[in-house]
């Protein structure tokens, strides 16, 4: 796989995003090593059949669509006063050691081309601190893409048991578009979130991405368990032209647990390229992985499912389901459910369907005088619904109702 | 006539920090008998059974399970027997040892196993009670005697039958005795073709597990929980079954029940009431009389006095 | 002894085992056009056929290995040049022979001990068995003949029916650019089986053939080509078992199908190659309106297998039904699955994948269903079901789904899991011994594909299994 050397990006450009931040040295060095060896990295893995690439990654114009040094965004934190909620600039003071502990320990910056260009470059991003034994049930962070190029890096740690629930919403800038981008620009929103969550701890983590259709989206999502810590994962993806989003759980720890829910929908021509994997690495650990998503009009959905079972990944209980609704003749969807078990001690499943809607399901409302459109926007709500029932944070199944309902009207 | 001991059996859940469940269980069941065992949930009962069977999850931490056999028990046996084979420890003994001794367990839940006919498993179980009987009963020497003599033997049937074995259960004998077996539970021959359990009703596995003790002829058979979820004709077959085990092989009967219900049909010699692990109670065919009556507190109390 | 360790002793003879052969012509190690020359002039074949191969030739050593595949299994000890692609059995046999009677005795001994006598003792219709890469038997019955049935070695298909072969051989479904072991099988091919079933024709009973490798260092390169015309019916079966050996073998066929309208074309293989053979076939069956395509796949042996029969699902209503089983012990990759194309509307295909691991083998499931936009009403089943027996052994499940039609159905469920205590000790309450029955549990695990074999090959495999069941057990 060619990558791309970007001819604008140097060294100098890393300095001064870190020294506008006035960054402690270690994170420079972070984001120094990261663009060194943007060389050297590949861009994510993507699935290849005999004569298909499911995402072309590669068919993205990174000189044109990053511009490191007019990153604007607008976001908003929100947090109860036992736990920070803070930009990482105003958390180093404070926070320095905690923050230097944790950042890049779950997701290594240099994982791929992708995130060590996110590393170097991240201007914005948030730091969630949960001490030990504190309860947050409410954190929210709105954030809105103002310009064409964002990258944004969120690290969250927990203490033991403590629990956290973050809803974090991403949306582009109402008038950014026309002010920031030369006339027909794409856009690129580079998103990097890692959770360490402590012994015994909770984290419920869901993210909303309903970013404009110009902007190209690349998220990873990485989390990993200490024993019996939970991370569940909600991650919902309506926006951008093409999303290239991974969410991952590494079950680090004994008795630790993990869920990743997701919800799609695409629609006109949107590529949606979204991906869920979990490593069983310890002992009684249980994940489950639940998408459900819609296609309209030419969208077309890529999935790939992993659930990796380690050898010593004792006891293990691992399902797995996707399934897909195709709305239109001329919507594509491909998926790639792979189990990879090394214990044999092991429960695990996974399911994968793709369909439209149901003919005689459509006909029995038809036949209760409901009309057609009405009738099938009522079936795709409901097969929304089980995903929606496995989302307890109701402000987010609110939202994630309200931009189904939105782009069926 | 065969007597299955149980003294002072203590067991627990088989892991670290695992439960107590029995807590000193003697009793006595001979061939011919049968006994009914009652008490109310989590009492111990469902484990007693499993325990006396060889279920790997339970742990026995006191008390022993001993068979006594006579004569009768082992007329199939070709080699001469000394004392020590008329007196059995099951709890040194592996599952399927104890059946082919002549334990049978009658489950509360059967495992549902796909792919496996019943015709098939029915005879390899006949078949290998049959084989382990012989290696069970045979000492050293006759062994290595009968290892050379098969080796001579040769290959002489088509690969496909593959030799049969003396003594061992040919299929169209093997057929004719399931026919007569089914027939006397009224069980639809079709069975025969389905998947061990697999799909089966409540009713039709409980009845399946009486078939299966009416073919391997089990010196005691402890069934538990056989009367749960059968309907009143059901159970009136699988009592029958129950009454021709003891008439006709002369099995003595270890009947696990939350119910009189059943002690209608199948008339037990002698009943058991099992309390927090232990026999606290026993008594005639009356008592079961008085347990539906009267539940099960005055016997705690009484228990609880005595001591 | 117990009955069932006679049983095994000759099971065990009847696989492995190996015999002193000597060899009438041995070409050069190592792969160059002069050894195609040799081959292609030793079989006196048409120029077209030597074109083909020198073609083929160029484009496997244009090809890279194949290595990127996620998870795949290790081909690095894969050398062609190494292998000796071509031995002829020093008989006098050249094109087959009407009868046992006239094999010579030496050859007969092995097959008598692979049992095909047996086969034919059970009337299982015509036998053609490969003996190295020669074709040494054929039989035919006269019936077949009458109705226009070919049954032949695939060496004289070339000759004696040159126009249709010439059609159809690595032309429209097996290209040789397919990949690298297709193109080095369209090299040196050699052997293997022509079946022509004419219109409105059905063979009612199986045709066979048994392939084996016998010699060191030798690969086995035999090409199946079947054409089933409209509205015919056949069931073609191949079997392999190989004796054992130190050096690695390689074993590369090739099948070509070509299921014509209203036509049911059925393929069953039970592959028990030497546990160092590297089993990597390609195989590929084209289905044309309504007709229907059935792989039935047993893999037992060999070091490493890649197999994904595939199916081109081509014409309105085709339909294709994959039945897999893969066991893998000590040592052993099997990397097998199913591949389907649904290219026009209303096809449907299952498939049904059962796998076992032990002994810290590996088995993989890959697949990849493809419908095309415009294939509506389509519909597609796969099951994916895995056992594994200890912690040292390796399940995957990578199954790939392409999706360009919206009318359709599709259904993907797989599920990994050990043998169950509970069951296990239910079979123990009723005298099983532990080992009888895991066995047990086994069998009626992979019954689904068993039912589906004729009585024969269903006690074959059930054999192999208690063979590679006991194994676990010293």
């Amino acid at each position: 796989m060619s990558t791309q050397v970007l001819d604008s990006l140097s060294e100098d450009t890393v300095r001064r995003i870190a020294e506008e931040r006035d960054e402690p040295d270690w994170l420079l060095e972070t984001r120094l090593d990261a663009f060194d060896e943007l060389d050297e990295l590949d861009l994510p893995d993507v699935i290849q059949t005999p004569g298909r690439r499911w995402t072309n990654l590669e068919g993205l114009d990174f000189e044109s669509l990053v511009d490191p040094l007019n990153q604007a965004d607008v976001t908003e934190r929100d947090g109860e006063d036992d736990v920070v909620v803070l930009p990482f600039t105003e958390a180093f003071a404070e926070y320095g050691d905690v923050i230097e502990a944790n950042f890049g320990s779950v997701l290594d910056p240099q994982e791929n081309y992708l995130t060590a260009l996110s590393v170097a470059l991240f201007t914005t991003g948030t730091f969630v601190y949960v001490p030990a034994g504190v309860d947050a049930e409410d954190v929210t962070i709105r954030a809105e893409m103002n310009s064409r190029s964002l990258f944004s890096q969120t690290l969250v740690v927990t203490e033991e048991s403590s629990s956290v629930t973050i809803l974090e919403g991403i949306e582009s800038g109402a008038d950014a578009a026309a002010d920031v981008s030369p006339a027909n620009a794409d856009r690129y929103f580079s998103n990097l979130v890692e959770v360490a969550a402590g012994e015994n701890s909770y984290v419920q983590y869901g993210s909303l991405q309903n970013l404009a259709e110009d902007t190209y989206t690349y998220t990873l999502k990485r989390g990993s368990t200490d024993t019996y810590a939970t991370i569940n994962w909600i991650e919902g993806n309506l926006g951008s032209a093409l999303t290239r989003s991974d969410v991952e759980t590494e079950l680090d720890g004994d008795g630790s647990e993990t869920q990743i829910v997701g919800a799609f929908f695409g629609h006109d021509d949107q590529h949606l390229d979204l991906n869920a994997r979990v490593w069983h690495n310890a002992e009684n650990t249980t994940a489950d992985l639940v998408t459900r998503g819609v296609l309209d009009e030419e969208a077309r959905s890529v999935y790939e499912g992993v659930q990796d079972v380690g050898r010593d990944a004792w006891n293990t209980s691992s399902y797995q389901r996707e399934n897909t609704l195709m709305l239109s003749d001329d919507a594509e969807a491909d998926a790639s459910p792979k189990l990879i078990i090394h214990n044999h001690d092991t429960e695990a499943s996974h399911s994968a369907t793709v369909g439209q809607v149901d003919a005689e399901e459509l006909f029995y409302m038809k036949s209760r005088s409901i009309d057609p459109e009405t009738a099938r926007n009522m079936l795709v709500e409901g097969f929304f619904v089980p995903v929606l029932e496995e989302i307890r944070v109701d402000e987010f199944r609110d939202d994630l109702e309200e931009l189904v309902q939105a782009r069926l009207e | 006539m065969a007597t299955l001991e149980i003294n002072n059996l203590h067991a627990e859940v088989a892991e670290e920090g695992g439960e107590q469940i029995l807590r000193g269980v003697d009793l006595e069941v001979a061939s011919g008998e049968i006994h009914a065992l009652m008490g109310p949930n989590g009492s111990g009962k469902s484990t007693t059974a499993k325990v006396i069977a060889g279920h790997p999850a339970y742990e026995v931490t006191d008390g022993e399970i001993v068979l006594e056999l006579d004569e009768e028990d082992v007329d199939d046996i070709d080699v001469e027997l000394s004392e020590s084979d008329y007196r059995w420890n099951l709890l040194d003994m592996e599952p399927n040892e104890r059946a082919a001794l002549g334990i049978f367990l009658g489950f509360q839940y059967p495992a549902e196993i796909e792919g496996v006919t019943m015709t098939n498993f029915l005879r390899q179980a006949i078949n290998a009670k049959h084989d382990e009987r012989q290696e069970l009963f045979a000492d050293e020497a006759d062994l290595d005697e009968a290892a050379d003599e098969d080796e001579d033997a040769g290959y002489e049937t088509s690969p496909m039958e593959g030799p049969a074995d003396d003594g061992e259960i040919g299929v169209a004998e093997f057929q004719e005795l399931l026919t007569a077996k089914m027939e006397l539970l009224d069980m639809d021959e079709k069975f025969m073709q389905r998947y061990l359990n697999a799909g089966f009703s409540g009713g039709e596995k409980k009845q399946n597990e009486v078939l299966q003790a009416a073919l391997l002829e089990p010196a005691i058979a402890v069934l538990d929980e056989i009367d749960s979820g059968l309907d009143i004709d059901r159970l009136q077959d699988v009592s029958e079954g129950i009454n021709a085990l003891r008439d006709e092989q002369g099995t003595g009967i270890l009947q696990i029940t939350h119910y009189q219900r059943i002690l209608d049909y199948v008339e037990p010699d002698h009943v058991h009431v099992m309390l927090d692990g232990k026999i606290a109670k026993s008594g005639g065919a009356e008592l079961a009389t008085e347990l539906e009556d009267e539940g099960y507190d005055w016997v705690r109390e009484e228990a609880y006095e005595a001591a | 002894m117990s009955s069932e360790d006679l049983q095994d002793t000759d099971t065990e003879a009847r696989f492995e085992f190996k015999k002193e052969q000597k060899s009438a012509l041995k070409a050069d190690k190592g792969l160059t056009e002069e050894t195609i020359r040799l081959i292609s002039d030793d079989k006196d074949e048409p120029e077209w056929m030597l074109e083909r191969r020198l073609r083929a030739l160029k484009q496997f050593q244009e090809m890279p290995m194949p290595t990127d595949w996620p998870g795949q299994p290790d081909l690095s000890e894969v050398d062609v040049d190494e292998i000796v692609p071509y031995i002829r059995p020093d008989v006098d046999v050249r094109a087959g022979v009407d009868d046992w009677t006239e094999l010579p005795d030496d050859i007969k001994d092995t097959f008598d001990k692979l049992g095909i006598p047996e086969a034919e003792k059970n009337a299982l219709s015509g036998v053609g068995a490969q003996y190295e890469s020669e074709v040494v038997y054929q039989n035919m019955r006269d019936r077949w003949e009458e109705k226009g049935v070919i049954f032949c070695n695939m060496d004289e298909a070339v000759q004696e029916h040159e126009e249709i072969v010439r059609e159809h051989f690595m032309t429209k479904c097996v290209p040789p650019s397919d990949n690298k072991f297709a193109a080095l099988h369209g090299a040196i091919w050699s052997g293997g089986s022509f079946v022509y079933v004419p219109e409105d024709t059905t063979v009612d009973m199986p045709v066979q053939a048994y392939f084996r490798m016998n010699s060191e260092g030798m690969g086995q390169f035999e090409h199946t080509l079947i054409i089933a015309e409209e509205n015919s019916e056949v069931h073609y079966i191949e079997g392999c078992s190989a004796p054992k050996y130190s050096a690695f073998n390689l074993h590369s066929g090739g099948v070509e199908v070509f299921v014509g309208e209203d036509a049911h074309v059925q393929y069953s293989t039970v592959q028990n190659w030497s546990k160092n053979t590297y089993n990597l076939n390609t195989k590929r069956a084209i289905v044309e309106e309504n007709g229907r395509m059935e792989w039935i796949s047993g893999s037992m042996g060999s070091k490493a297998t890649m197999l994904y029969p595939s199916t081109i699902l081509k014409g309105r209503g085709a339909s294709d039904n994959h039945i897999t089983i893969a066991f893998a012990g000590e040592g052993q990759d099997i990397d097998t699955g199913a591949k389907v194309y649904h290219n026009a509307p209303n096809t449907k295909s299952t498939i049904e994948s059962k796998s076992i691991s032990k002994d810290g083998g590996r088995t993989n499931y890959r697949g990849l269903v493809h419908i095309a936009d415009g294939a509506e009403g389509s519909s597609t089943a796969v099951e994916c079901d895995a056992l594994m027996f200890d912690n040292e052994s390796t399940s995957d499940t990578m199954p790939y789904m392409e999706i360009n039609e919206s009318n359709v159905d599709v259904a993907h469920e797989a599920t990994v899991g050990k043998i169950g205590d509970e069951d296990i000790f239910y079979l123990q309450s009723r005298g099983l011994d532990d080992d009888d029955a895991k066995q047990m549990i086994v069998s009626g695990f992979i019954e689904p594909i068993t039912e589906e074999l004729p009585i024969e090959y269903a006690v074959e495999l059930n054999r192999l299994v208690e063979l590679e069941m006991e194994g676990s057990l010293g």
